[in-house]
């Protein structure tokens, strides 16, 4: 029995050889298949270069040791590391500077994030419900904005939240500071850090920093939130309606079960986008509260120019954010294990 | 009532997200050197001055040009194989592929511009603008891999099996169905690597190495000695090509489509 | 030998076999359909014929040449589809033309083709017309015109009616069949709906569960079903049980004769097909074989013709006669049934799996139930 089994097999596996053979000339494959290859090696090659190759440089150039008055050396050095987490003297003393950028870079990308989210999740509900040509339309905006460089919008909240235009201004010449003065409340304000003895003040400060960073991923949020909104089933809203739900029991009980996870992978995303935000942090947030990604430009870059520390901190943000895409990657795998 | 809540709800985001911008462009028309607002003796002087006597302005506007129509043409070339790949065959290969092509998108960019200025002071090239267009070109690959993909899934296979018994080999089912089927969502790819481009700000600072600028960096590091009108003109010609290009996309492709809506639910 | 040859075709996908070994013969110009309900293996046959899957196993051959290996764009059949596939975006004319502008015909000779094959096919004036301009029926046109194109040596449609609506469909039956018969083209049709198959074919093969249950005219088909299935497949049969006693066949206490003594051993069972137009009513007293009594428990009249539900002790028998004719019976009524002798058919006993326990089964009922 098995044996017929085997020859039956072999028959076919044989059939079938003849079958891929004469499908096309052998002449011919050859010459596609080898076509074939070369691009896809070119481009795998290019791939390994151009996109892998920085991000291996810059956990190995994250190990080098910096030499006093120089440049550095390639290492096997985790000081950089310690550096990040308990700061130079360590084990002597610990300075906790760096824990603490990385404590204000997650706790503004998380703020950030979460605003962004809170506007952008109704926004995009209601704009699923939309016809096709009106939801074309708003895209367009969406994306307008954007694409809308991080440069150009920390020039409009500068303006807008600037001393001698903007909003202290318009609260002065509206007469809204006076009422603020007598109330009490720009006292208030002080204490917040948001005024100073003449006037509110925005800038800098960590409300402006995390709303412009709500701000800056708002348009990311509607965009990723978009797709699972606008797949909802729309027969399963009108059915709980004809069951006695109304607008908000829908949500409550249908539209949020459904979109959950969606909704936990998007606010991943842009928690991982913001820990990366540079312009907004220069701008918004007084030295004593500026996050990794500034320290990581002025170690490559600026002033203290030690190259394997600042790979070193760009390594620990990008763990970070690692540690959420994957989580975010797992969640999306999650809903659509659900949706099936 | 509850129609006009959700639209109020509405409009009131597009009028806060719309509210910086709106100032920008409205700045570009001070007559003075600051940015103030309202415009101070409103005049179109600054454009003259961004576009036509301020040579600075007009050859990062020239990079700016450079590095995002290279780095589109590019990740569209690299890009479309991959996704011609993973919709044909399916193999770890093209998976792995995919997967590393879509990788720098994904990650906070700080970093990848860190690696990247790594990678060209060792092979050199850094502050060269063809590294910019590389650069850029790996970090934005990932739009026209995804809008490819879509293109391709949206081929309806019954066509590549009539074309088959027409007498279309794989080539010829390629450039005479496939090619022209996919050029919108290619189109739209390519376009939306564009715009990110111009936008673009951290990674080209660090490839840049001051040697060259866009103008994006033009305005950031003219920001030390403040904003100033000239560079509202900028932010002005940016938004508008935006809004063209996604106009565009909106028109001749299939917007909602693109950014994941159910292709069947054409009108609700 | 001419015409296709198909021998011992199958084909197994992981476990599941979607056919298994088709033996058939498409004599040249002559147009057969395939007939079966969704998931009998139809269409992967078509597929295969077509040279679109392989066969996991078999042969084909064209007039004498095998063409097992043959890719399909080396087959070149012209092949219409279920959603007729044409390229939106091109033109028209530039669809009908598609097979020739790939093989290099020069554009003023193909232009001309095409127009033809339009006049062909009665879309003379839509040459430069979007695909979505189309109407259903126009576009059906239009992937007829453009499989023709190529000058194919056999023709192949898949369920080509069925994105049309009824009405439409019973035209465009009569005209591909004339079509057809113009260009005298071995054709190969494959369908769900009996009456489509009836309407234009030379040939019919009844498939199901991946076999070919009978190959014959429609004619043949229709009167001399060889099993239950194509008995409950084409047209509305009943379905009675019964036991061979000593040549006759039994239901209950009531005997049965056919036209020619079944030749089963004593106490077999076997099941009795009769169609309704072959059944008559008749009195409750009568004393004649061939017939039951039972109450009638639903009247319809459909057009031309009656049907008259009779709650039989051997199941229910559906009853047609002609509209005119007189005797009218009401419901709740008791009458008797009798099946004529010449039309009844007996085949060995063991419901069929596709009549399953209905006893009236129509073409569109089967179909669910086989899917």
């Amino acid at each position: 029995m098995s044996d017929l089994a085997t020859a039956s097999y072999l028959a076919q596996a044989d059939n079938e050889t003849r079958l891929n053979k004469t499908l096309r000339p052998p002449f011919d494959v050859v010459h596609r298949f080898s076509a074939q290859s070369i691009i896809m090696t070119t481009i795998a090659a290019i791939l390994l270069f151009v996109f892998l190759s920085p991000i291996l440089l810059v956990v190995a150039v994250s190990f080098g040791e910096k030499i006093e008055g120089a440049s550095w050396v390639w290492a096997f050095d985790p000081s950089n590391y310690a550096r990040v987490f308990v700061g130079i003297g360590w084990p002597d003393e610990i300075t906790l500077l760096y824990a603490y950028k990385l404590g204000y870079t997650l706790a503004y990308a998380v703020l950030g994030s979460l605003i962004a989210i809170a506007f952008a999740f109704p926004f995009t509900y209601f704009l699923s419900q939309c016809s096709r040509p009106v939801q074309a339309a708003w895209l367009v905006f969406i994306l307008a904005s954007l694409s809308m460089s991080e440069v150009f919008i920390v020039m409009g909240w500068d303006i807008m939240l600037s001393n001698r235009s903007g909003l202290p201004a318009l609260f002065k010449a509206t007469g809204v500071t006076e009422w603020l003065k007598e109330t009490g409340w720009l006292a208030v304000l002080k204490d917040w850090g948001l005024a100073n003895p003449r006037n509110v003040k925005f800038k800098t400060s960590q409300m402006a920093t995390v709303l412009t960073m709500a701000y800056l991923v708002w348009p990311y949020a509607v965009i990723l939130l978009y797709a699972p909104l606008s797949r909802i089933d729309r027969s399963m809203i009108e059915a709980a309606r004809t069951m006695g739900a109304g607008s908000f029991t829908v949500m409550r009980t249908v539209i949020v079960p459904v979109v959950r996870i969606p909704v936990m992978g998007t606010l991943l995303l842009l928690f991982v986008y913001l820990l990366g935000a540079y312009v907004t942090v220069t701008y918004f947030a007084e030295p004593a509260h500026q996050t990794l990604p500034v320290s990581i430009y002025e170690a490559i870059r600026g002033a203290t120019l030690n190259a394997p520390f600042g790979a070193a901190q760009a390594v620990v943000l990008l763990s970070t954010a690692g540690v959420f895409i994957f989580a975010s990657l797992w969640l999306s795998r999650l809903a659509e294990k659900r949706g099936r | 009532m509850k129609a006009a809540l959700k639209h109020g709800f509405m409009l009131i985001c597009a009028a806060y997200i719309s509210l910086p911008i709106v100032i920008v462009c409205l700045s570009a028309l001070n007559g003075g050197r600051s940015m103030l607002f309202p415009p101070k003796d409103p005049t179109f002087a600054r454009f003259w001055e961004f576009f036509v006597s301020e040579p600075v302005w007009l050859r990062s506007m020239e990079n700016s040009i450079i590095v995002a129509l290279a780095s589109a043409t590019l990740a569209v070339l690299i890009t479309w194989p991959i996704a011609y790949d993973q919709w044909k065959r399916n193999t770890a290969f093209s998976r792995a592929l995919t997967g590393l092509a879509g990788l720098p998108f994904a990650l906070p960019p700080i970093v990848f511009g860190v690696g990247l200025s790594f990678l060209w002071t060792f092979v050199g090239g850094l502050g060269n603008i063809f590294t910019g267009i590389l650069s850029h070109t790996a970090l934005l690959a990932a739009l026209p891999l995804v809008t490819i993909s879509i293109g391709l899934q949206s081929i309806d296979r019954y066509h590549l099996d009539a074309a088959q018994t027409m007498g279309a080999d794989e080539p010829t089912s390629l450039r005479t169905i496939i090619l022209p089927q996919t050029l919108s969502y290619t189109l739209s790819g390519f376009f939306f690597v564009v715009v990110l481009s111009f936008h673009e700000f951290i990674v080209i600072f660090f490839v840049s190495a001051s040697a060259y600028s866009t103008v994006t960096l033009q305005i950031f590091n003219s920001l030390r000695n403040g904003f100033t009108p000239t560079m509202a003109v900028g932010a002005i010609t940016f938004l508008l090509v935006s809004i063209a290009v996604f106009s565009a996309v909106a028109r001749y492709g299939d917007l909602p489509r693109l950014l994941g809506a159910d292709p069947a639910r054409k009108d609700n | 030998m001419a015409g296709l040859v198909l021998k011992d075709v199958r084909k197994i996908y992981g476990d599941v076999t979607a056919l298994q070994n088709i033996d058939l013969v498409f004599p040249s110009g002559k147009l057969t359909a395939l007939l079966g309900p969704s998931g009998c293996g139809k269409t992967t046959l078509l597929r295969i014929i077509a040279g679109l899957d392989t066969p996991t196993r078999g042969s084909l051959s064209l007039n004498g040449d095998d063409i097992t290996t043959l890719p399909a764009n080396k087959r070149k059949f012209g092949m219409v589809f279920q959603s007729f596939a044409l390229f939106p975006h091109l033109s028209v004319g530039e669809n009908v033309a598609y097979s020739l502008s790939i093989s290099g015909v020069e554009k003023s000779t193909r232009l001309k083709r095409a127009q033809e094959l339009l006049d062909l096919v009665q879309m003379a004036d839509f040459q430069d017309r979007r695909i979505g301009q189309l109407s259903g029926g126009q576009r059906q046109r239009v992937a007829i015109a453009r499989a023709l194109a190529q000058e194919p040596e056999v023709f192949l449609l898949d369920e080509p009616m069925s994105a049309l609506d009824a009405q439409l469909r019973e035209t465009m039956q009569v005209e591909l069949r004339l079509l057809q018969q113009q260009l005298n083209i071995t054709t190969i049709v494959v369908t769900h709906d009996q009456r489509e198959a009836m309407t234009m074919a030379d040939e019919i093969v009844v498939m199901s569960n991946g076999r070919s249950e009978q190959i014959g005219s429609p004619t043949d088909i229709y009167q001399r079903p060889e099993t239950p299935f194509v008995a409950s497949f084409i047209g509305k049969a009943n379905f009675i049980d019964g036991i061979v006693r000593g040549g006759r066949i039994f239901v209950g206490d009531d005997a049965f004769d056919l036209e020619k003594p079944a030749s089963f051993v004593d106490g077999a069972p076997v099941q009795l097909v009769c169609r309704p137009e072959n059944v008559e009513l008749c009195s409750v007293d009568e004393t004649s074989p061939n017939k039951l009594t039972g109450s009638v428990s639903f009247v319809r009249d459909v057009g031309p013709t009656r049907e008259v539900f009779v709650e039989t002790n051997a199941g229910r028998v559906i009853c047609e006669m002609p509209s005119s004719a007189g005797a009218f019976v009401a419901q709740g009524e008791n009458t008797g049934v009798r099946l004529r002798s010449n039309s009844l058919l007996c085949f060995p006993g063991q419901a069929p799996a596709a009549a399953g326990k209905q006893t009236l089964a129509s073409a569109s009922h089967q179909e669910n139930v086989a899917a």
